[in-house]
């Protein structure tokens, strides 16, 4: 008896599969992508993020003051400094996501982003380096 | 020259060069019923002569190298090569390691970067899709 009512209640259940971004490949995909763009189709959405998900990082550049301490603390050496206007730029393609830069700067220039569909053909495209 | 024979089910190989197991981790997570990749044609392969596509990561440590040109060779054409987690496009936290001999795209050509330490499924998924766009371009191109 135990396995019928197991049975009902899969019968009514959703698959685990989270059907991103369509839910079979489109003939060709320019012209889906193009679809999308026109909003005749829609995505389906990525699996959320859950809270306090490290993104891709934000800049605000009003607020450096060109410290450096960020530079100092980086891991990967992803941040670089521009000695001109006393501001930094990021390179996200080098970035590995653990926002100590994000813990150590005095005036809270950085910040963590719930972004992270960073593919792209060329690592160093305007995307990926952060500078405002 | 048509394409038809790879753009519809693309078969991957997946080479590690020395990653921490991060991004693999997440390939692997990509495959399963929670992403499914299978339900695009997509398989990972057990040789590089099978695959269309070569899924790379890890930073290239020294002993990998010449292996990573020869999988690379082995792959048949038309190919497409994507790098997946930050250690393989730049070198990541392994950057000033003296075992290193540079990120992949130093050792053979790149088509498409996923930045990330590791990236998410659905950003590697994102990846494939970029590859689609590109052999079709390739494609139109040709013809």
């Amino acid at each position: 008896m135990e396995i019928v009512k197991v049975l009902l209640k899969q019968l009514f259940q959703t698959p685990a599969t989270n059907k991103f971004p369509t839910k079979y490949a489109p003939k060709s995909t320019i012209q889906f992508l193009d679809k999308v763009k026109r909003g005749e189709l829609k995505l389906t959405p990525p699996i959320a993020v859950p809270p306090g998900f490290r993104g891709k990082i934000s800049f605000n550049r009003e607020k450096c003051t060109g410290c450096q301490l960020c530079i100092k603390v980086c891991p990967t050496k992803a941040i670089e400094f521009i000695p001109e206007e006393k501001k930094v730029k990021i390179f996200v393609a080098r970035c590995c996501f653990c926002a100590q830069c994000n813990d150590i700067c005095p005036v809270d220039a950085l910040s963590m982003t719930d972004e992270f569909m960073l593919s792209s053909y060329d690592k160093y495209a305007d995307e990926l380096v952060v500078t405002k | 020259m048509s394409l038809n024979a790879i753009k519809r089910a693309l078969w991957i190989y997946h080479i590690n060069t020395g990653s921490c197991n991060g991004c693999d981790i997440e390939i692997l997570a990509a495959l399963t019923p929670r992403y499914d990749l299978e339900r695009f044609g997509m398989m990972l392969v057990g040789s590089p002569r099978h695959a269309d596509v070569l899924l790379v990561t890890g930073p290239v440590a020294r002993q990998m190298a010449p292996r990573l040109k020869r999988v690379y060779a082995q792959t048949p054409d038309p190919k497409v090569v994507i790098v997946v987690g930050s250690c393989g496009l730049e070198g990541g936290v392994f950057y000033e390691s003296y075992n290193l001999v540079g990120p992949v795209d130093q050792h053979i050509p790149v088509d498409v970067y996923v930045p990330g330490c590791p990236p998410r499924p659905e950003a590697i998924i994102e990846a494939v899709a970029k590859a689609w766009v590109k052999l079709e371009k390739a494609e139109q191109q040709v013809v």
